[in-house]
């Protein structure tokens, strides 16, 4: 990799990406010479930003500088972090108060009903496991407003038009309740009303008395329409949105911007930025900070997205195998997957967000046997303490892998932690050999089985359930355990490639430097195609997509230009959510074009849409006679940042050099004892192949090469498995 | 040996569906274990390879549910979990289910076997692909028509091994009465769009007279044939996942290890049931209106009201199963209260199959551990196959919900107490027709609070709103703004918690929901009418739990010809729930026709600015009231679930609420009001015999309502019931009831 020069501020040639976990804040520098080190500090959850900096101190170590040398040379910092989970899960976000159309003051407590979000399907069917979500606002501080507007009906012209005024707004309401809020001690005033997505002037009105009785009282805090936050159909998950950034994200921005603050002391010049939930980076001043909730995994996505672009790959699977969870992301056209209302720690909200789907198998996963002979594989996890082989008491993944020879108990973090081979072996046999009468090597045959399809088979759903054909994909193989795994999890399975690469296990931190400056817009819209229109109607169409899509790009263009960007600057990417009449669901639509002017362009979205169904849908299931409806358009604003350059090497000989060879060890694969050479990793050069059984070490992970596979490396260093 | 042929199929007679059905029920009455399945061979001779099959059949009925659901026309299908799909073995059996609407897998193997026992695998032939649909209560297990059923047949060489199966709960059943479970019906005819099972399509796709069919025989077509698309597109996935798993695996390993999931599966919730249950008796009744009388003039056999007996017993046999017998239940009548008993053990099992099976592989093993006994001629076995089920939920749920509460007292009892609560479930959908301005004919139903309610009291803490929905695990009641879309004229002015309605006691239940739709540019015609288990005339209990009170029933409120624009006009203090509603009119500020039904109202004209509220979703209390902590009903005010007058009545705190919120509590007057209630209970009670002589004496003079006295007479025309209450009531033989 390499910093891509033109793109760089002058003289500044690193660029710095960290991703914080909730154990470790992992640091990647990117130099110019497209060389990258990696820092590793502790995340300290109560100052952010002493941990950003001991981590970026710790990659700027290792190459022989300050952090601030660091600081003063890079031309972007990238920073994501889980501030707004922690502050979900302990509560200590903002004083809410909430202004909602009156009758709907319960929204808060009654969550939809939704109470199973994040469990498992046992747990699910477990009625007693059932509960609310902490609230992120008391009830005593919501308060009802009288007002409503019509959003629209399936029976589109025929009944009242979406927009209309049905009770007017009452300011006596507002007031009273703004009243209470004050006198509450709120620390931020959220508003939603019903169908405001559609037509928002009541939401802001009510704000402007709102921040009216606020100014006069001498407070200055923040009043945040859901409108404005998330203008999408759904109450309940626009709530949630609305609560988010109202309870959480404002929270979260004085964390970021106190990394940021350190950062600049130490030398930074430029804005710290973070991740957007959908892809992209944004700088503290962003407006629906909300948006960044999930962070980690999306690096991963990104970088996955820029490598597909480099290699030249139309559609990948990505499976990143850490210590708890195996997360499985689609790019599809080279574009990230979206999740329109993800579940987030118990919420539902109204937030695109890249669609990653988790199993509890890591590495980390714990190994047990219930009463019934049956053998579970997590969800409960042995995080940084690994296995019994190093300070867990129960048996894990790892403590298999080790015990099968695949992982090196000498060679853990490149020899930093020793593992115990034998308390190993001796925990394995007696949860599950004995047990189940087998030897301690077909027992680890059999839960390797199992980790193994569990992850097959959540990679092969995320597939079939979208209706792709497996084999159109190649899968990107990431995260710390995703080399040991990649073996087991592609096998059986028909994919156009497997690859990987020298840092998978920083791959997600690789992948926030990639991330593009994005924003995206949306807006809700009420527009039916009845099958059969005519050009007229056709015509009236294409008037209201091409005027909300001008909207949306003057938003853009407005809101960038607060955070420094000029307009010129920017580039538009366009697309709808559309749905057969009648249907619930609105599909995400993307377009090659964002302009619609005339009847042909109608048909062009229609017959994207189309295209966009039956790739996911059997025939049968379409339905065009019904007509067609659109309910949301969106475009996203994207503009230039410092991006990671990936370098080409010579192709040099398929020999691997002997310096690369470090030695030959047994290992039990499939029922089997084979003799596996080992090789370091960074001594392998562009176009070597490793011929199985092999395993390729590095300080950070291992991939094992079974029997009659093969690693190609490329001229960009990435590892295809064969 | 020769091969014997099945003639006509050109299959060995052992690869026919009929065979196989009639070898599964031998093998199990022979040896009490599913297909005779003593040993689980291939479990124990490679239990991973077994895991690993069975993990795939599970993905295989997720993916299904996660990609179909998508399609769907009714947010019930898609979200609230008013669906399910299924994989079932060749004779009907479930093997993996989705998430959803599990319960009715019981209605899968009523459905094969109608199509078995009349020769379909002639005519018109059972082939890999087809497709079927069903949603008729006598031949296929439906619990009524507004429950449509998608199945669609896996066959390898001609051999059906299995079944991809759907069903999901669509808008408006095409009944005279419109909506989902129409109230007014006297028999099967007026239930609406019934049909047995019958093939529909091939090669996974419908016909297109199908589609005709939806168009023509219901008001919510278009909606109707996207859940249908969704359901065949569910059935689609899995029918590819199965071919697939049978040839990884081979067929015979295929059959054979289904075989062994249900009968471990079978045995691993025998344990449950053994482990959590106390061998004994658990009695329950429950009671329901049906006010008929006067609704029409055509049919006299169905002009009339009548009072309903649900009356159960739960018991273990000598394995441990269950055993739950509904004799004493009245016997069916010209009303759409009844059911045929697949459709009741759908009910039956809303409450078992989730309790019993969540911690293993939830299959068919779970039906073999029940024994539903419905005598012929009741409400849940007519011996007509002409009655109307349209409503059978209605007292399905009641049946259940008896069940339910024993099993909860079961838990209390063996120390579980972190599994007992309160376990009440009553729901209620708002449905109807309507024709808008333009001519535009529709029909629809509100699901929301079929969605979900609120969750029963444990022994140890309170209930909480909005928390689960007995028969799906997908609690979601949907959003207002999804409803409005669908249903032009109704819009919200109220979505919310009832304060004050639930189970009162030690603990007390979580707080039930209420909706105030306000009608607006109703056109040419709406009629609205109610779908639900429950009314206000009658609790729905979960009886008995140490001494709290029942979840209060479902109120139904309507006001008509209202001076709802004056209010708006004033300053927008409009009724925002049901209680509301009563409240406003009681103190003159609401005006209009106003009228809280104790039972289903039929069918109401609605026009412009009159209003539909209603409540439901309530929950029991666990524990004597009078017994609360004082804290918790000040904090109860404070949170705006209890209303003061409730907290002085019921608990005897006396508090006011200022402006601000604040809550202050007069101990003195508290102390003094606990101190009276207690006195009265004092006062009003007397011994149990005294109070049995006296109700004997009703007994024996006939001194009770006309609709008791017949209500019991037909649930003594048991037998074991007759003798039952004859032995309570210590009546002589020749006593005439």
């Amino acid at each position: 990799m390499s910093v891509s020069k033109e793109q760089l501020q002058k003289d500044k040639k690193y660029i710095l990406a960290l991703d914080a976990g909730g154990t470790m804040t992992d640091t990647i520098l990117v130099k110019d010479d497209g060389t990258f080190t990696v820092g590793k500090a502790l995340t300290n959850k109560q100052d952010e930003a002493a941990s950003y900096k001991e981590s970026v101190e710790d990659a700027a170590q290792s190459i022989g500088i300050t952090s601030r040398e660091a600081h003063e040379n890079a031309s972007v910092s990238i920073y994501a972090g889980t501030g707004m989970l922690n502050t979900l899960l302990t509560g200590t976000g903002k004083k809410v108060g909430l202004l909602v159309t009156r009758g709907f003051e319960d929204m808060s407590i009654m969550e939809g009903g939704l109470t199973y979000l994040g469990q498992t399907q046992s747990e699910i069917l477990h009625n007693q496991l059932h509960k609310h979500t902490r609230p992120m606002v008391d009830r005593q501080n919501v308060h009802g407003v009288s007002e409503r507007i019509s959003g629209g009906s399936y029976f589109m012209g025929k009944h009242i038009d979406p927009g209309t005024v049905m009770v007017p707004l009452c300011l006596k309401h507002i007031k009273e309740g703004v009243k209470k809020l004050i006198k509450a001690d709120v620390e931020v005033i959220g508003i939603l009303f019903i169908n405001s997505y559609i037509e928002q002037s009541h939401e802001h009105k009510a704000k402007s008395v709102a921040l009216d009785m606020l100014k006069d009282a001498g407070i200055d805090i923040p009043v945040v329409c859901s409108s404005d936050i998330a203008p999408v159909s759904k109450e309940n998950n626009r709530l949630k949105s609305l609560l988010l950034q109202c309870f959480a994200a404002e929270h979260t921005r004085e964390t970021i911007a106190d990394v940021e603050k350190t950062a600049i002391e130490d030398g930074y010049s430029a804005r710290l930025l973070t991740l957007l939930s959908y892809g992209g980076a944004v700088n503290v001043e962003y407006p629906r900070l909300y948006e960044t909730v999930i962070s980690g995994p999306i690096g991963g996505m990104m970088g996955a997205q820029v490598m597909s672009q480099k290699l030249g790959l139309k559609n990948v699977c990505t499976a990143d195998m850490g210590g708890t969870s195996f997360d499985v992301g689609l790019i599809v056209n080279n574009m990230l997957s979206i999740r329109k209302d993800p579940d987030f720690a118990g919420h539902r909200l109204a937030l695109p967000m890249v669609a990653i789907d988790s199993v509890g198998s890591g590495a980390g996963s714990a190994v047990w046997i219930d009463e019934y002979k049956r053998l579970h594989v997590g969800p409960e996890s042995a995080g940084a303490e690994v296995g019994i082989c190093y300070k867990y008491d129960k048996l894990t993944v790892t403590d298999v892998n080790v015990a099968m020879g695949y992982v090196d108990p000498d060679y853990f973090l490149g020899g930093k932690v020793k593992l115990d081979v034998e308390k190993a072996k001796a925990a394995l046999k007696k949860v599950v050999a004995d047990p189940l009468g087998l030897d301690i090597y077909q027992a680890g045959k059999g839960i390797l089985s199992v980790v193994n399809a569990q992850m097959r088979d959540a990679a092969k759903a995320i597939l079939v359930s979208k209706g792709y054909n497996t084999g159109d994909f190649t899968m990107m193989c990431y995260g710390g355990a995703g080399p040991v795994h990649m073996w087991g999890y592609t096998q059986d399975f028909d994919l156009a490639d497997v690859i990987t690469f020298p840092y998978a296990a920083a791959f997600s931190a690789f992948g926030g430097a990639c991330a593009e400056y994005l924003h995206r817009y949306h807006m809700g819209v009420v527009i039916s195609i009845p099958n059969g229109s005519d050009d007229a109607g056709k015509m009236a169409v294409a008037d209201k997509i091409d005027g909300a899509w001008r909207s949306l790009e003057a938003k853009a263009i407005a809101e960038m230009a607060s955070e420094g960007i000029d307009s010129e600057e920017l580039e538009y990417r366009y697309g709808f959510y559309g749905r057969y009449m009648g249907q619930l669901e609105s599909f995400e639509t993307l377009l090659d074009e964002g302009s619609a002017k005339s009847p042909e362009d109608i048909d062009k979205i229609i017959a994207a849409f189309e295209e966009m169904y039956t790739n996911i849908y059997p025939d049968g299931a379409r339905f065009p006679d019904a007509g067609y409806a659109i309910t949301e358009v969106f475009v996203q604003a994207v503009a230039p940042k410092a991006m990671p350059e990936i370098i080409e090497h010579e192709i040099e000989g398929v020999t691997p050099p002997e310096a690369a060879y470090v030695e030959t060890r047994q290992v039990s694969h499939e029922g089997e004892f084979h003799d596996f050479k080992v090789w370091q990793m960074s001594e392998l050069k562009a176009g070597n192949i490793i011929h199985g059984p092999s395993i390729i070490r590095d300080p950070m992970t291992t991939v094992i090469i079974p029997p009659e596979k093969r690693i190609e490396i490329d001229n960009f260093m990435v590892l295809h498995y064969r | 040996m020769a091969t014997v042929m099945k003639e006509g199929l050109g299959l060995p007679l052992e690869k026919t569906l009929a065979y196989k059905l009639s070898q599964r029920d031998t093998t199990y009455d022979e040896t009490g274990c599913y297909w005779g399945t003593k040993e689980l061979t291939l479990k124990d001779q490679d239990p991973i390879k077994y895991e690993q099959f069975f993990s795939r059949l599970q993905s295989a009925v997720f993916a299904a549910r996660e990609k179909a659901r998508y399609v769907a026309a009714s947010p019930g299908g898609r979200e609230m979990g008013e669906s399910v799909w299924a994989l079932a073995t060749a004779e009907g059996d479930t093997l993996a289910m989705s998430l959803g609407f599990i319960s009715h897998c019981a209605a899968f193997p009523v459905s094969i076997k109608h199509m078995i026992d009349n020769d379909f695998e002639d005519n018109p032939g059972i082939n890999d692909g087809d497709v079927f649909g069903t949603d008729d209560p006598l031949t296929s297990g439906a619990p009524h028509p507004g429950d449509t059923y998608t199945l669609v047949p896996i066959a390898v060489e001609g051999e059906v091994i299995a079944w991809a199966c759907s069903v999901n709960h669509i808008m408006e059943a095409g009944a005279p009465q419109a909506g989902s479970w129409p109230v007014f019906t006297v028999d099967t005819f007026m239930d609406g769009f019934v049909f047995p099972p019958m093939k529909t399509g091939e090669n996974l796709r419908q016909a297109k007279w199908w589609e005709t069919l939806w168009m023509r025989r219901t008001r919510a077509g278009a909606m109707n044939i996207l859940d249908d698309k969704m359901r065949l597109a569910g059935c689609s996935m899995i029918h590819g996942s199965i071919h697939e798993i049978a040839e990884e695996y081979g067929v015979e390993y295929y059959k054979q290890a289904c075989k062994e999931i249900i009968e471990e599966s079978r045995r691993m919730i025998l344990d449950n049931m053994r482990s959590t249950l106390i061998p004994g008796r658990y009695e329950g009744s429950c009671f329901r209106i049906s006010m008929l009388k006067g609704q029409q003039t055509i049919w006299k056999h169905a002009d009339k009201n009548e009072m309903l007996h649900v009356h159960t017993m739960f018991s273990q046999d000598e394995k441990g199963g269950i055993v739950f017998d509904t004799e004493g239940s009245s016997r069916w009548g010209y009303h759409g209260f009844n059911g045929y008993p697949g459709g009741s053990d759908v009910g039956l099992y809303l409450g078992i199959t989730t309790t019993f099976a969540h911690s293993c592989k939830a299959s068919a093993g779970v039906n073999m551990n029940v024994e539903s006994i419905y005598h012929e001629g009741s409400i849940y076995n007519p011996d007509t196959e002409f009655a109307a089920c349209a409503n059978i939920w209605a007292q399905s749920m009641q049946m259940q919900c008896l069940s339910s509460s024993a099993i909860h007292r079961n838990f209390f009892m063996r120390g579980y107490l972190e599994e007992a609560f309160a376990p009440e479930d009553s729901w209620d959908g708002v449905q109807g027709s309507g024709v808008l301005e333009d001519g535009t004919p529709y029909g629809f139903t509100n699901f929301e609070w079929v969605g979900g309610g609120a969750m029963g009291a444990y022994p140890f803490k309170d209930g909480t709103p909005c928390t689960w929905a007995q028969h799906t695990q997908l609690c979601n009641v949907g959003n207002s703004e999804e409803f409005e879309y669908l249903i032009p004229p109704l819009h919200h002015l109220g979505r919310k918690l009832e304060p004050g309605y639930c189970g009162h006691g030690k603990y007390r239940g979580g707080v039930g929901q209420s909706s105030v739709h306000w009608m607006q540019e109703t056109g040419q015609r709406l009629g609205i009418t109610r779908g639900g288990s429950a009314t206000s005339m009658t609790t729905f209990l979960s009886s008995g739990m140490n001494g709290g009170y029942p979840a209060p029933g479902v109120i139904t409120v309507t006001a008509l010809n209202t001076n709802i624009p004056d209010l708006i006009k004033a300053d927008g203090d409009t009724p925002t729930t049901a209680g509301e509603v009563l409240a406003y009119a009681a103190k003159g500020k609401l005006t209009g026709d106003i009228t809280s039904w104790k039972y289903d109202p039929p069918e109401q004209s609605m026009g412009d600015n009159d209003l539909w509220a209603n409540a439901a979703g309530a929950s029991g209390g666990w524990g004597d009231p009078l017994e609360r902590e004082n804290s918790s009903v000040v904090e109860d005010i404070r949170i705006g679930q209890l209303p003061e007058d409730f907290a002085k009545t019921m608990y005897g705190v006396v508090a006011t609420k200022d402006e601000d919120g604040m809550v202050t509590m007069d101990e003195a007057a508290t102390k003094q009001e606990q101190d009276a209630l207690y006195a009265s209970r004092k006062a009003d009670s007397k011994p149990a015999v005294e109070w049995w002589k006296e109700q004997k004496a009703k007994v024996e003079s006939h001194t009770i309502r006309e609709e008791l006295l017949e209500m019991y007479r037909s649930s003594t025309s048991f037998a074991g019931y007759d003798k039952h209450y004859r032995n309570f009531w210590q009546l002589d033989d020749d006593f005439e009831i």
